[in-house]
């Protein structure tokens, strides 16, 4: 463990292959976001260069010949460990790293990054995955969207959603992209970026949506539920009722996010897919969006449902 | 971590982030403990936690009994013991 005791920010930069990830990480750096961040780069292919355009960043480590979430985990576990362990030799809490970047291959899985964290007994005591950001292309996102399983799994595991390239896009391409990000991430921040600086985007059209079902997918429209817990939430019933309902239906359920209070104060509570990350504590915010209010997002989900198995848990306590 | 059983794994589980104090916690084991007796009843299935010892023990319809590191361990483990999942939705 570290002196200054806190664990360390890792925030994740994903989105399909070409989507601009780099050039806006380059940006972000170059407005001092970041600065003191330790700054990781994989990527799939042998031959790195991504690493060359982000001069910028404080400290640097390429990870190449093979993307984070499969072949190349080994990899990434291995140099996160050796982040870890630089810092807990650091000895001054005042100059500990405090973050860590992944910028992931276009061929990742944020959500099986995420998962490679939590699950790593060393990792967890270590790391705090706080973001991930996801890259969407406004030129060729959409047809990677509808034609690519995984990109499709990039979106949903987002926390933030930042669309690129919109600026050459027809805006009216644009505002059904958002649409359907809308539906694929629902409750996620949309933000617009050219070179990685911020712009504007058009508001995202109400129009059916032509979105192909893959083979093998869970059948269904994805539902955001939500659920209030009250001004005073039972922490052990929420527990167990989330870890069955996840246990029994984490094919279904995408996305669990909310602040909870508790006992040990509030708390933020969210899981990508079945993977919970470890509750951050939350400084004292009275009257704050999201408080005690659980968001669910799966598909096929019923909320009527879910909010009456709560209640049925409820009248356990 | 102890080093003679390496348990538990991790800092704590994410449902046990919800108590600070000593105190806190063994309430909070204490309750959590009644409610999946009273939830898990119909499955033939019961729990024990000692309060001193990590994780707790369940106990199948037939007798046998595992312990279990948190509640994420525990769905798995009812699971085996029942021969189904528990599911929340359609008890």
């Amino acid at each position: 463990m570290s002196k200054g005791g806190k664990r360390l920010k890792l925030t994740i930069v994903g989105g399909f292959l070409g989507s601009g990830k780099t050039t806006w990480l380059r940006h972000q750096l170059h407005e001092g976001r970041f600065a003191d961040a330790h700054v990781l780069v994989n990527e799939a292919a042998g031959t790195p260069v991504d690493h060359s355009l982000l001069g910028l960043a404080n400290d640097l480590t390429v990870l190449s010949g093979g993307c984070a979430c499969c072949d190349g985990k080994g990899a990434l576990e291995a140099a996160l460990l050796t982040i870890c362990d630089a810092r807990s030799k650091t000895g001054d809490p005042a100059r500990e790293l405090t973050e860590i970047v992944l910028e992931t291959s276009g061929l990742a899985d944020p959500a099986a990054i995420a998962e490679l964290v939590q699950s790593h007994p060393v990792l967890i005591r270590h790391i705090l995955v706080s973001d991930v950001i996801v890259v969407v292309d406004a030129l060729y996102g959409l047809a990677a969207l509808k034609t690519e399983p995984l990109a499709r799994a990039q979106i949903s595991a987002a926390d933030g959603l930042v669309i690129t390239k919109s600026d050459e896009a027809d805006p009216r391409n644009v505002a059904y992209l958002r649409a359907v990000l809308a539906y694929l991430a629902p409750a996620v921040a949309q933000s617009g970026a050219s070179f990685g600086a911020d712009i504007d985007l058009p508001e995202a059209i109400q129009v059916p949506l032509d979105l192909p079902a893959f083979a093998g997918a869970t059948t269904g429209a994805i539902r955001v539920c939500s659920l209030e817990l009250g001004n005073t939430p039972d922490w052990t019933v929420l527990t167990l009722w989330l870890s069955s309902l996840l246990h029994a239906r984490g094919d279904q359920i995408v996305r669990v996010k909310g602040v909870v209070t508790s006992a040990a104060g509030d708390l933020l509570v969210q899981a990508v897919r079945t993977t919970v990350q470890s509750p951050e504590k939350l400084p004292y915010r009275p009257g704050s969006a999201l408080q005690n209010e659980l968001i669910l997002i799966g598909t096929g989900v019923n909320c009527d449902e879910i909010q009456k198995s709560y209640e049925r848990f409820l009248s356990l306590g | 971590m102890c080093n003679a059983c390496g348990f538990p794994a991790a800092p704590g589980h994410w449902t046990e982030a919800g108590a600070d104090t000593a105190h806190d916690r063994l309430r909070e084991r204490h309750r959590r403990v009644a409610m999946l007796n009273a939830l898990l009843k119909p499955q033939g299935v019961s729990v024990h936690d000692g309060g001193n010892v990590p994780g707790f023990l369940v106990t199948g319809p037939g007798g046998a009994s595992t312990i279990v590191g948190n509640l994420e361990e525990l769905w798995i483990e009812v699971e085996r013991l029942t021969g189904r999942i528990f599911d929340p939705l359609s008890p």
